[in-house]
């Protein structure tokens, strides 16, 4: 082999041969050898693999009140994901969600805090605000793409930091809470907040609109033209305009479309579980979606992935306080199954390449 | 001035890392990981061994471990350099916070800081600046410099003009992945004199911005490093008196100058083949 990756295909074996050959099994091989890792890490501080493994559940999914929170956890990071999915089908790599995030965030709490009205109109009218904010951050992003050609990694990258420097100069400027000692908005009015559905059980709305966006995106993306149209840009643009498709427009789209999920992303938190922005309010969501969007693949892959890291993440403070195990070591695990993920990905790639030659 | 100066060393190393990665064409969006590796490794070394030469040694060897998986994954298989940085970033914030627990018994000590060598200005603000200079000569004065910088253009051409274009980008990523690990150096052992977690905050990505900024070229970097390095050091005035703008404004002005840059030149594309995996013909 002239590229020196000698790889056993695992012929007489169906199963790693299943695993090697599908994206899904390599979204499963990478993340399990990431838990492995995890755990070997967990090995040096000093405590028990599988105690850490337990505490981690444990704090995730014992009681109602961190399913919930678990479950919160993973609409946010679902959204993050396809925020970063459905702009990566055009070739358009969404960097920017953290940014979008923020600023859904804010629009959504100005609209809720300062419009008057029945509660349906004013949460509707926030949750598209925070839409609308998504959007309007990829918006110089997307605008230099098309006209001058400009990588969207850098722009998006660069608004990011703008967004969040800006929403930080809000929350401790204009629009500071002048009772508040720190950085913070006035929280938004308890009649506006997401309603819980249903009602006896702590889990808002926003839960399921996540799970229906989910869905349609899937069915935008496996049964309809659009879908196919997005296809066609993301794998040859040349090839897409010369049969017709307007790729802008379909970038276009698909980009404002996958921020505005981000801005939704941030909308729903801060309406339905933080009430306010403050400093400090998120955690880096934005770029927790590039991950899950690898790993998940497709639109309702996504939800899997988002969940087990939504579980590292809630059930994180408890493994620490219970096994002295440092809870940055979640972040490890966001990166560690997508180097594995993109490696074997390329080995695969190369193996092909050299077989078929 | 000094503030401003000191500010931008840290950017200033980085942005030299990533110039020559770029130049390569290799995309170093990871940056701002090794720095934070290269930050950790400074205050180890320099608690553990006793002195900041062992502080250097261990950035170095920091940045030397950093570049070789970096350059491992990105350079021998054909990978997305983005993603790959992107997901570098993520582990390295992690493993330096893990890490940082582990020993922060013996790290919360502020180490010793570094006498100024020259006019007030640290040795490595002089580094920084002699760097520059030297990268300028190297990248376009000499033959090695002119190799790396065909490689960024095109490699299949490079390729055919007999340069190993694996191996350049190797030695260019590893080179880049010291600089970066340096810049942390200068931010911890120079600056802080301590570690907390994601203390680099982000100043990678200013880096990056500066690159973008100056055009792939030192000494325009040069200048957009000293710019940012203003803009932070007023908005830390500003913390502290109270007065005046936003301190926030202050630190959105790198990303802002850079996204108008990008938009009103429009020309200011980088190496022709930065960010595509190489692959033989």
């Amino acid at each position: 082999m002239k590229n020196g990756f000698e790889i056993r295909k695992g012929h007489n074996f169906p199963a790693i041969h299943w695993l090697w050959q599908s994206q899904v099994g390599i979204s499963i091989l990478s993340l399990t050898l990431s838990l492995i890792l995890l755990l070997s890490m967990s090995l040096i501080s000093g405590a028990q693999p599988f105690v850490v493994l337990a505490s981690l559940f444990e704090g995730a999914l014992r009681g109602k009140h961190s399913i919930i929170s678990t479950i919160r956890e993973t609409a946010i990071i679902t959204l993050a994901g396809l925020a970063v999915l459905i702009p990566i089908r055009v070739g358009f790599f969404n960097i920017g969600g953290q940014g979008q995030i923020e600023i859904g965030a804010l629009a959504a709490v100005i609209v809720a805090s300062n419009l008057q009205g029945s509660p349906a109109v004013v949460i509707t009218a926030a949750l598209v605000a925070a839409m609308a904010g998504g959007a309007l951050t990829v918006f110089a992003p997307l605008f230099l793409k098309i006209k001058r050609g400009a990588s969207e990694v850098t722009t998006t990258i660069m608004m990011n930091f703008a967004c969040i420097q800006l929403v930080s100069a809000m929350i401790t400027g204009v629009l500071k809470d002048p009772g508040a000692f720190y950085g913070t908005t006035r929280a938004i009015p308890e009649e506006y907040r997401l309603p819980f559905f249903p009602p006896e059980l702590g889990l808002h709305m926003g839960v399921w609109v996540t799970l229906i966006i989910a869905m349609i995106a899937y069915w935008v993306m496996k049964r309809t033209v659009f879908g196919m149209y997005l296809k066609a840009v993301g794998s040859n643009k040349d090839a897409a305009k010369a049969s017709g498709i307007s790729v802008n427009k379909v970038l276009a789209v698909a980009v404002l479309a996958g921020a505005a999920l981000a801005g939704l992303a941030g909308g729903i938190q801060a309406m339905g579980v933080t009430y306010k922005v403050a400093e400090g309010w998120s955690k880096t969501w934005g770029f927790t979606g590039i991950p899950v969007a690898f790993l998940g693949g497709n639109s309702l892959g996504v939800i899997p992935v988002a969940f087990l890291l939504a579980i590292l993440e809630t059930g994180a403070r408890h493994m620490q306080a219970m096994t002295g195990v440092p809870s940055a070591l979640v972040y490890v695990f966001q990166g560690i199954p997508v180097l594995l993920f993109v490696c074997l990905s390329a080995m695969r790639l190369l193996n092909k390449k050299s077989s078929s030659a | 001035m000094l503030a401003a100066l000191r500010a931008a060393t840290p950017l200033i190393f980085c942005a030299l890392g990533i110039l020559v990665a770029e130049r390569a064409g290799v995309l170093h969006i990871g940056v701002e990981g090794v720095m934070l590796a290269g930050a950790l490794a400074a205050i180890i070394g320099t608690v553990l061994g006793g002195n900041p030469w062992a502080g250097m040694l261990a950035t170095i060897s920091a940045g030397i471990i950093a570049g070789i998986i970096l350059a491992f994954i990105s350079v021998s298989l054909p990978t997305d350099q983005v993603v790959i940085g992107i997901a570098f970033n993520l582990v390295s914030l992690g493993a330096t916070s893990f890490i940082f627990r582990l020993l922060a018994k013996q790290l919360q000590v502020l180490v010793p800081a570094i006498p100024p060598l020259l006019f007030g200005l640290s040795p490595f603000t002089l580094a920084a600046i002699v760097l520059i200079v030297v990268m300028w000569w190297f990248l376009f004065w000499t033959g090695p410099g002119l190799k790396l910088r065909s490689v960024g253009e095109n490699t299949h051409a490079a390729h055919a003009s007999g340069i190993n274009v694996v191996y350049v980008r190797f030695a260019a990523l590893i080179i880049a992945s010291v600089l970066a690990a340096l810049g942390g150096a200068a931010l911890t052992m120079g600056w802080v004199r301590s570690f907390t977690d994601n203390v680099t905050l982000g100043r990678g990505f200013i880096a990056l911005a500066a690159v973008y900024f100056g055009r792939w070229n030192p000494l325009l970097a040069l200048g957009a490093c000293l710019i940012f390095g203003a803009g932070e050091a007023l908005a830390f005035r500003g913390q502290g008196t109270g007065a005046g703008l936003n301190p926030h404004y202050y630190l959105m002005l790198p990303y802002i100058l850079t996204l108008l840059v990008v938009g009103l030149a429009g020309m200011a594309r980088g190496p022709g083949d930065a960010g595509k995996p190489y692959l033989r013909r």
